[in-house]
């Protein structure tokens, strides 16, 4: 079973080829991608949140044979070393993170939401990130999505 | 006198105090260069400080970063006294030495209000616990401490390394010492760069360093300064490692699944047809440790594997030995010792000024009113775990934990080997909140990694076992009594019944030390509540089970202020801001119901109360201001007022609330704070939004029911913590102040649920007097 992961094309190993294993698992244990984080399993919280052909979804709730074939990024893979993605330099500008736990899904899940709306309004924000985050980062998180967004306008 | 000669003979006795007892806690943890390992060419200078080649600063970090920006405030306070970049200094983690010991948490645990800090007792207690404190040199990350903490000892550290450096360039330059500077970690003379501290490292190693002098206020360049965080590159790239990263080598992973019911025991379970399972290896049996409830662990190849199994296993589990738990009848099982201790004046008085009776007799009113808090999960987004390994008698373990030392002393003793056999490394901490406090986590990974031949192991809680099997925040009832006259309050009388917290973690996170401990918690009292608390039957007066309630702030003539221990059942522990979290509830709702009976606003109510503490009525005054009190406001809202001073910090709070279908909605926090010197204003202002949030979701929902011993809320759905959409606009101010540094991490959550109820109730006339408020 391979999988097309932030541009690479990766074999998992034979313990986490299961079609049934959520995404989430084969992420972490099969390809050491531990940046996609483990919350609940039950997509209640977003931690995991990763994108399948550009869409954010809960990958502890997205079965592997479901994704076989089709494009994904992980937090390993929104921005590079010396290209990161306008989101992750608005979350250092921003200091976003406190414990940094739920920031890899919160990220995910901003990208997604500036990828189909370039300039959200507070509502967006409020319906797109339901992420939670118990170190209460949410006033900045907002901010961080305002101020890549500001800076993306043409 | 005689107090201290008993806790010192009973100190002497378990061989805690040998070495240090006549020198000055901060200068005795300067820590011998032998402590940290040099490489790469490195030079130790101190138990803290190494020089690399290049010139720039490694500091042995001791404290666990799970949120707070203790790796970024602590690098500041070694560059401040460096003069160096905060880019330039590296970490490394510290060892096991005592220096890393945390002597402040212990302080802050002391049973002294702000009233009492001229007391002579105080004096005599703070010095006696802070020598043992450094003796016994626990590391600890919590109690809001670390920085406090490391204000003396890490200045020392960095400037006394700088005077040795300089030393060495001045007698290899051959130039006079006093007309050296440093620019940039680069030591200059007349304008002109001599060398950067690598070049004189290795002589700097031999050198005295005279007479060494902290800078001073005016000089600071970094201590003040909003830095970035150091560890945030990694938290926005998911290269962050926390405990469920760590990948070893052949590692395998374990899920646990305990006893449903808190307190029993495993029974006869399908163990053949989850072993049969795909991925799964072994199930291995695990007792009660550090606390825990027995549980099996099933061990398999992927994380999956081994969560699928364990959810897939049934067993016919046995219940507790005494009676199972259930949280309406502890609730009113509470309520009911409340009063009768009320009634007969009993319980262990905390505080007890002036005739309580008399005064509440002769006051022109009376107001009597029940508060209650419910049980709370920490939630922290990263479930419980710990990576594993047991082979040829060396235990090693990655884990994110707030206390080292006990972890390690656990796993010593759970695997069976000296405690020099057992090596941990800190992960990053996905959430701590006091949850981290406790070690049952360790324990049971070590215990499976003994079954796992020799191979790396990591133990993972799913999201429903960490919270049906958390240290709860303990659940507390308390009656409250307060006279009031034309003058304002002359009377107020608290009895609260909850458990004891600091005892039961104690015997399960330090059994060893927890009898010399509760030695040293009952000479914490050394003035007229000694005799009561060395006398106390059971445990220790814990200063937990009070704080927020006795160490008044208010000048209240006629005050008592008593605690009942109970012994409910229920696991409990340090849930962030500890006892003042619920304690301010209480105290600031009620000073609240007090100020509309006697018809005095709350805030000049406040005022008055507080006098001889100007502090306190600068961070009010600062809040008042701030949040347009008083003055007009959007239709359909309306505030509320609340000021707690915990772990050394004042913080005032205004919530702006409205009504959504029946409930409290916040749109706006007003928060100010006096933290002594500001280290990092940028962290400390963000420390305030997660304590604001923190608590409100606690304050709104997330209440834990028990019924027959089993936790009835299992994951997120049922908890309902704060959303993004839901989070209130948050404003911090700060009230300037020259003290040392105080606690950040915790002091900004105990105002906000008063503040709440106290808008609640000015907008309704509705006075909620349990938590959770939107129940």
């Amino acid at each position: 079973m391979e999988l097309h992961v932030n541009g690479q094309t990766r074999a998992l190993p034979e313990a986490a080829a299961d079609p049934a294993m959520p995404l989430l698992w084969a992420l972490r244990d099969g390809l050491n991608l531990t940046g996609t984080k483990f919350g609940c399993g039950i997509a209640a919280c977003g931690a995991c949140t990763v994108h399948v052909d550009g869409q954010a979804v809960r990958s502890c709730v997205t079965p592997l044979g479901s994704v076989v074939g089709k494009t994904l990024t992980t937090i390993e893979g929104l921005g590079a070393p010396d290209h990161p993605h306008a989101l992750q330099l608005a979350w250092l500008a921003e200091q976003v993170p406190q414990c940094g736990y739920c920031q890899s899904g919160m990220l995910m899940a901003a990208a997604a939401l500036l990828a189909r709306n370039p300039d959200p309004s507070d509502a967006d924000i409020d319906a797109a990130m339901t992420n939670l985050c118990r170190c209460g980062t949410y006033p900045r998180v907002r901010a961080a999505i305002k101020q890549a967004a500001k800076g993306r306008k043409p | 006198m005689k107090r201290r000669t008993l806790l010192l003979s009973g100190l002497g006795a378990a061989g805690a105090l040998i070495v240090g007892w006549g020198v000055l806690p901060p200068r005795s943890r300067l820590g011998r260069a032998e402590l940290l390992p040099a490489v790469n060419g490195e030079v130790a200078l101190n138990g803290w400080i190494k020089i690399a080649a290049d010139g720039s600063v490694v500091l042995a970090m001791h404290r666990s970063e799970m949120g707070q920006g203790v790796h970024t405030a602590l690098s500041q306070l070694v560059a401040e006294e460096l003069d160096l970049p905060l880019g330039r200094v590296r970490l490394t983690a510290a060892g096991h030495d005592t220096i890393y010991g945390n002597v402040a948490a212990l302080l802050g645990n002391l049973p002294f209000g702000p009233r009492d800090h001229d007391r002579a007792g105080y004096r005599l207690s703070s010095w006696v616990t802070a020598k043992v404190a450094r003796e016994l040199g626990i590391n600890l990350t919590g109690g809001s401490s670390s920085t406090a903490d490391a204000w003396l000892p890490l200045r020392l550290a960095a400037a006394t390394a700088r005077a040795q450096l300089l030393g060495a360039a001045a007698l290899k330059l051959k130039l006079p010492v006093a007309e050296l500077t440093v620019k940039d970690g680069v030591i200059q003379h007349a304008g002109g760069a001599l060398a950067h501290y690598g070049q004189v490292a290795a002589q700097a190693a031999s050198t005295p360093p005279g007479e060494v002098q902290l800078k001073e206020a005016r000089q600071w360049t970094q201590i003040g300064q909003a830095r970035p965080r150091v560890d945030l590159a990694a938290k926005v790239d998911g290269s962050a490692r926390f405990g469920l990263d760590v990948r070893q080598p052949g590692q395998l992973f374990a899920a646990i699944r305990h006893c449903p019911m808190l307190g029993g025991g495993l029974g006869p379970a399908n163990l053949e047809a989850v072993r049969a399972r795909p991925g799964v290896l072994r199930i291995v049996e695990l007792g009660p440790v550090a606390g825990s409830t027995a549980a099996y662990a099933v061990v398999a190849r992927t994380t999956w594997h081994a969560l699928e199994a364990a959810r897939a296993l049934e067993a016919a589990w046995q219940p507790p030995p005494g009676a199972a738990a259930d949280t309406a009848a502890i609730q009113a099982a509470l309520e009911r010792q409340a009063r009768e201790a009320d009634a007969a004046g009993a319980g262990f008085a905390f505080l007890d000024q002036g005739d309580v009776k008399q005064g509440l007799h002769q006051a022109l009113s009376r107001v009597e009113a029940v508060y209650r808090a419910p049980y709370l999960a920490h939630v922290t987004m990263e479930p419980q775990n710990c990576t594993a390994q047991v082979r040829d008698g060396r235990v090693s373990l990655w884990a994110p934990t707030q206390v080292p030392g006990l972890a390690r002393e656990l796993a010593a003793r759970v695997a069976g080997v000296p405690l020099e056999a057992v090596d941990l490394q800190v992960t990053y901490l996905g959430g701590g909140f006091g949850r981290r406090l406790d070690i049952d986590f360790i324990g049971q990974a070590v215990r499976v990694a003994m079954d796992c031949g020799g191979v790396p192991v990591q133990l993972v809680w799913s999201r429903e076992e960490d919270t049906t099997h958390d240290f709860y925040r303990p659940a507390e009832v308390a009656l409250m009594r307060g006279g009031i006259d034309k003058s304002g309050v002359t009377a107020l009388s608290v009895t609260a019944a909850s458990d004891a917290l600091v005892p039961r973690w104690l015997e399960r996170v330090a059994p060893g030390r927890a009898p010399w401990l509760d030695l040293l918690n009952r000479n914490g009292f050394p003035d007229a509540r000694a005799p009561a608390a060395l006398l106390a039957p059971g445990d220790a007066p814990d200063k937990t089970a009070s704080e927020g309630l006795f160490d008044l702030p208010y000048a209240i003539r006629h005050a008592r202020v008593a605690h009942v221990p109970t012994q409910s059942g229920v696991p409990i522990g340090n849930w962030r801001a500890v006892g003042h979290s619920h304690h301010a509830f209480f105290r600031e709702s009620f000073i609240d119901e007090l100020a509309h009976a006697a018809r005095i606003d709350p805030v000049t109510l406040r005022l008055q109360l507080l006098d001889g503490l100007p502090r306190h009525q600068a961070v009010l005054k600062r809040v008042v201001e701030a949040s347009g009190w008083g003055g007009p406001r959007p239709a359909g809202t309306a505030q509320g007022l609340a000021l707690h001073e915990s772990f050394g910090s004042i913080v005032a709070q205004v919530a702006e609330v409205r009504a959504e279908q029946g409930q409290p909605r916040v749109v706006r926090v007003v928060c100010a704070i006096d933290c002594g010197t500001v280290v990092n204003p940028g962290i400390v202002v963000r420390q305030m939004e997660s304590c604001i949030v923190f608590g409100l979701s606690a304050a709104l929902r997330g209440r834990i029911d028990i019924a027959g011993g089993v936790v009835q809320q299992k994951s997120f759905p049922e908890l309902g913590l704060l959303t993004l959409a839901e989070c209130p606009a948050i404003e911090t101010y700060f009230v300037p102040s020259d003290g040392p540094p105080t606690g950040v991490g915790e002091p900004g959550l105990p105002p906000l649920a008063p503040a709440v109820a106290n808008a609640w109730f000015a907008l309704t006339g509705e006075r909620r007097r349990s938590l959770p408020l939107a129940a």
